[in-house]
């Protein structure tokens, strides 16, 4: 049994940043970048799984991203996968989570899994697309934000409960394999050991360029673009002094300004 | 945190003919060096002056012989062996740009001569109401000055700021405050005098005004002249007042000094002073110190435990004082003046205010130790630079089980010296008991000690990409130790309080006392919340130190009836972190019945049985074997109660440690080179000396045999060499 995990490098910003020249990301240097929260949930969930299957249950961490990405791939690895595939192209520089959700499923082609896990949203853009987009591509069955799964080894259908608005959860069953897009809080993800981490150093990474899944630049071409990324003026605050007529005075003005 | 709000800190101020380069005063204060340790005293105040004190001053300098504090260390000034030895610690503060002060000193009968076997001066005969002798106020008595002896003792006074001079210092301090020196004979609680040295304020004024004049006329502009005053001794008019006589001394004396140095309160109760954060948070003298400027146009320092600069910025532009005075603060963080201006203030190592560095002090005749700060004191003799770590030496990771005070020092100082660290902890937090210590009734301040680690852990682990914290884990067992794949493991599992009532009087539990019983609780089940508590509740108290006061008080003010069965006297060892004082206050006021002398020999549901320790008689008598030499103890009462609290003995959490050394043979298996015990789970100690002991095993981790403290340098005094130039060291009879 194979299950893919996908899996993405989100990034954190220090208190204090800039913005890139072209004003449409911050500059790289103020970034902190780490294992996308939600997929702490879905790698655990994966090896809950695999553990319970036994030796022959395999699990799959795949990312795209650049050659820094491999940080997430070994934190998934530390914790237990068994091996990890990461794409990158530079074309691929400004994708969205439809041209990544399109690699993805080329992916998903090559290693026939029977599972494939994503987290409910990434940290840093949340635009939660690329799980559904991916399994709208392949055409499989697919559930968001499930907050509970019971899947055992070659099952045909999986029993899961998702989270819905004013607290309300469904209970599903799902024909396998499935897309699953997966909640905070599902388990609790483990930490990695020393050995685990040690290990995840010789663990193997796959590394795919767009030829090797027969995509073209074309193929993923964004069908969206960042335009301008900035932080919206906050509102502005005046300490009024003076005796109370300047006081009164000064604030008519303003109320006029405001008024127009 | 931009830099520049604080400027107004980082603004020279003249003090005399010396600039003050910054607005950060190091008040004098003890540590436990004197002259017998100048490396220690030298170190420790270096520190200071690298981490950005713009003056550092001595602990209490005794000017003379007279003046013998004796079991509790002081510098001294008294011949030129002592100049030679305060050299060192003057010679650093200036190498780092620093003015260094000297506090003259002299005791009256709060300095009880021991070693010298002297009678001190003073303007009157009185006997200290200061425990001279730890637990003995009243113990030591002084000789009424006549005029001559009024003459010498000034002259004392003079001669040691000659000497202070030739030792390079910067300041001199004449010490008043703490109902030392002058401040007896201002202080009519003291001064009964009918001469011209007595009776009027002006009379009363004169030795101290004298004597700041002698010393201007000896020194000139050389030295700052600068007086410790305690501007309120607090027993009303009784004493000095700041409405009365401290506002007028600080008038009729500010021609004479360059700064004034101001505090509250005596010696008998100095914890009105250094107050400890149960009873006292930062900044509380100014309701008093904030009058003193209107009486004075000389700049002034005073302290209340400031540690945070927005605090210090409000209390310089309302105008309260000129310049941050800090002891403990000081003490917890040397580089706090650095850090503001670096814009690091989130780096302070706050004071918490627990007095624990007092305490050695006050107890006598030992170094001092900070809670906070693990390198304080230990800056010359084991070589801790409190900011400065050495790289480490090897790539050899370290697992360490238990985030509470050792773990995290210890890791931090791992991490801080480029080691892989993997801490793991079942609590959701770092700081271990730290997180129940600081949710009992007055110390949330303590938990300053916690929040300082967690902040630094964050920090070096974002840095170190490697090292991981994980919180909220499972207990580890062996196996999981073994597995986890370090090659050093710490353990810093802490220690639990005896469930069963296991005692330092007997070693054995207290018959009935079980804490697996509804009604019988240990501190560990307080805390948990999950055992209902009677309306009565009685706590069986064999520990010294917090525990009973204040379990006694949280339960107290959640309205039960709480009664202190103790062997010992309650909280013993808040003597020396001065809290003992307003805690039996506050116990009395809040209606906690103390049975002292009391020991428990029996729990049962609803009652216990209790016991005077003294009551087994007297007279010793040999009675062949298996008989007491002594008589039953006839004094056994039962009291009735709902719930039982067993504040009896510690013991480590050392099974996890015990199994994997007993597992020795499966440690190169699995690639584990040494496994070591540290903190509470090597033995119950204080959280200072538990956060020492996770400090020097990172420290001396790749030493030979790290689980063992490495010797430090010893400052002794060397047989064969004279302390003073000219002094024959043989052994000389007066025949």
């Amino acid at each position: 049994m194979k299950i893919l995990v996908m899996v993405k490098q989100v990034a954190f910003l220090d208190d204090e940043f800039e913005m890139r020249d072209n004003d449409r990301d911050v500059e790289e240097d103020f970034f902190e970048k780490d294992l996308n929260e939600f997929d702490h949930f879905s790698v655990e969930e994966a090896l809950l799984i695999k553990e319970a299957a036994g030796d022959d249950a395999e699990v799959v961490a795949v990312t795209v991203g650049d050659d820094d990405a491999d940080d997430v791939l070994r934190t998934a690895l530390a914790k237990g996968a068994d091996r990890g595939i990461r794409v990158w192209d530079d074309a691929l520089e400004d994708a969205d989570g439809i041209s990544i959700a399109k690699v993805l499923a080329k992916v998903v082609e090559r290693e026939q899994p029977d599972m494939v896990f994503t987290g409910a949203q990434s940290a840093d853009f949340g635009s939660a697309v690329t799980g559904m987009a991916l399994a709208g591509i392949l055409g499989w069955p697919h559930a968001a934000v499930i907050c509970h799964l019971e899947y055992g080894r070659g099952a045909k259908t999986a029993t899961l409960r998702r989270e819905l608005e004013g607290g309300l959860e469904e209970i599903m069953t799902i024909r396998c394999p499935a897309v699953l897009s997966i909640q905070l809080g599902i388990n609790e993800p483990r930490y990695a050991s020393l050995r685990g981490i040690k290990q995840a150093k010789q663990k193997h990474v796959d590394e795919l360029s767009l030829d090797d899944l027969d995509l073209d630049a074309g193929a993923v071409a964004p069908a969206s673009r960042v335009r301008r990324m900035y932080t919206p003026e906050k509102g502005q605050a005046e300490l009024i002094t003076g005796s109370p007529a300047e006081q009164a005075a000064r604030l008519a003005e303003i109320i006029k300004e405001l008024r127009g | 945190m931009a830099k520049s709000n604080y400027d107004l800190l980082f603004t020279p101020i003249q003090i005399g003919a010396k600039t003050l380069k910054n607005r950060f005063y190091q008040v004098p204060h003890c540590i436990g060096a004197g002259t017998n340790s100048p490396g220690f005293q030298m170190a420790h105040r270096g520190v200071k002056a690298e981490g950005g004190w713009g003056a550092v001053n001595t602990e209490q300098c005794s000017i003379h012989p007279e003046c013998d504090d004796t079991l509790r260390i002081t510098a001294r000034i008294w011949d030129e062996g002592d100049v030679r030895n305060l050299r060192a610690m003057v010679d650093i503060l200036h190498k780092h740009g620093a003015l260094a002060g000297c506090e003259l000193f002299y005791g009256g009968p709060h300095a009880p001569g021991l070693e010298t076997r002297t009678i001190p001066r003073g303007p009157s005969q009185y006997n200290s109401d200061f425990a001279t002798v730890p637990g003995c106020p009243g113990f030591t008595y002084n000789h009424e000055a006549d005029k001559d002896e009024i003459l010498r003792l000034q002259q004392h006074y003079v001669d040691a700021a000659l000497r202070a001079r030739d030792a390079g210092f910067d300041i001199v301090d004449l010490y008043g405050a703490h109902a030392y020196g002058p401040m007896q004979w201002l202080n009519p609680y003291y001064n009964r005098r009918t001469d011209e040295y007595g009776g009027s304020f002006e009379n009363r004024a004169r030795f101290w005004i004298e004597t700041l004049e002698k010393l201007r006329n000896a020194v000139g502009n050389d030295l700052a002249v600068v007086t410790r005053c305690a501007v309120d001794t607090l027993y009303g008019p009784s004493g000095v007042e700041i409405g009365e006589d401290g506002l007028r001394f600080i008038e009729a004396a500010s021609p004479y000094v360059d700064l004034w140095n101001v505090t509250i309160g005596d010696i008998t109760e100095w914890g009105e002073d250094a107050g400890p954060s149960r009873f006292y948070q930062i900044g509380h003298q100014n309701d008093w110190i904030r009058f003193i400027k209107e009486a004075t146009n000389k700049p002034v320092v005073g302290v209340g435990r400031y540690y945070d600069p927005e605090k210090m910025l409000q209390v310089i532009n309302s105008g309260i004082v000129d310049i941050i005075g800090a002891a403990r603060p000081s003490i917890a963080d040397p580089f706090i003046p650095n850090k503001i201006k670096e814009g690091r203030a989130e780096d302070i190592r706050t004071c918490i205010g627990c007095n624990v560095c007092i305490s050695r002090w006050e107890m006598g005749g030992v170094p001092f130790i900070c809670t906070q700060n693990a390198t304080a004191g230990e800056e010359y003799r084991r070589g801790w630079h409190p900011e400065k770590f050495e790289p480490a030496k090897s790539d050899k990771d370290v697992l360490i089980v238990g985030a509470g005070p050792a773990g995290s020092e210890c890791a931090r100082v791992l991490l801080e010296r480029g080691y892989t660290v993997h801490i793991v902890d079942a609590r959701e937090k770092v700081g271990g008991y730290v997180n129940d210590i600081a949710a009992l009734p007055g110390l949330s301040e303590w938990g300053y000690h916690r929040d300082y680690r967690e902040v630094q852990l964050t920090k070096l682990l974002k840095k170190n990409k490697g090292s991981q914290m994980a919180l909220g884990q499972k207990p580890m067992t062996a196996d999981d130790v073994l597995n986890y794949g370090a090659a050093r493991v710490v353990i810093a599992t802490g220690a639990k309080w005896s469930p069963v009532g296991v005692n330092h009087r007997t070693q054995e539990p207290i018959p009935g006392a079980d804490a697996s019983l509804p009604h019988v609780l240990t501190p560990e089940q307080v805390f948990e919340g999950k055992k209902p508590v009677g309306k009565r509740v009685m706590i069986i108290n064999y520990d010294p130190y917090y525990w009973a006061p204040s379990i006694a008080e949280k339960f107290v003010r959640a309205g039960h009836e709480v009664t202190i069965a103790s062997v010992c006297t309650v909280g013993a060892y808040m003597d020396y972190t001065l809290e003992s004082a307003n805690m039996h206050r506050m116990l009395h006021e809040l209606g906690v019945t103390i049975l002292g002398d009391t020991g428990c020999s029996r729990v049962e549901e609803g009652r216990v049985e209790l016991f005077n320790i003294w009551g087994e008689g007297y007279k010793r008598h040999y009675q062949g074997s298996g008989k007491k030499p002594r008589g039953e103890d006839n004094t056994h009462t039962w009291h009735e109660c709902d719930s039982v609290i067993l504040i009896t003995s510690r013991r480590s959490n050392d099974s996890l440690f015990r199994e994997l050394k007993a597992r020795k043979d499966e440690w190169a298996d699995n690639g584990i080179d040494n496994v070591f015990v540290i903190g509470d789970a090597e033995a119950p100690r204080i959280i200072a000396d538990a956060t020492f002991d996770g400090h020097r095993l990172a420290r001396e981790i790749e030493d030979e045999s790290p689980q063992h403290q490495k010797p430090y340098k010893r400052e002794q005094k060397v047989w064969g060499v004279p302390y003073n130039p000219g002094e024959n060291p043989d052994l000389e009879w007066r025949l």
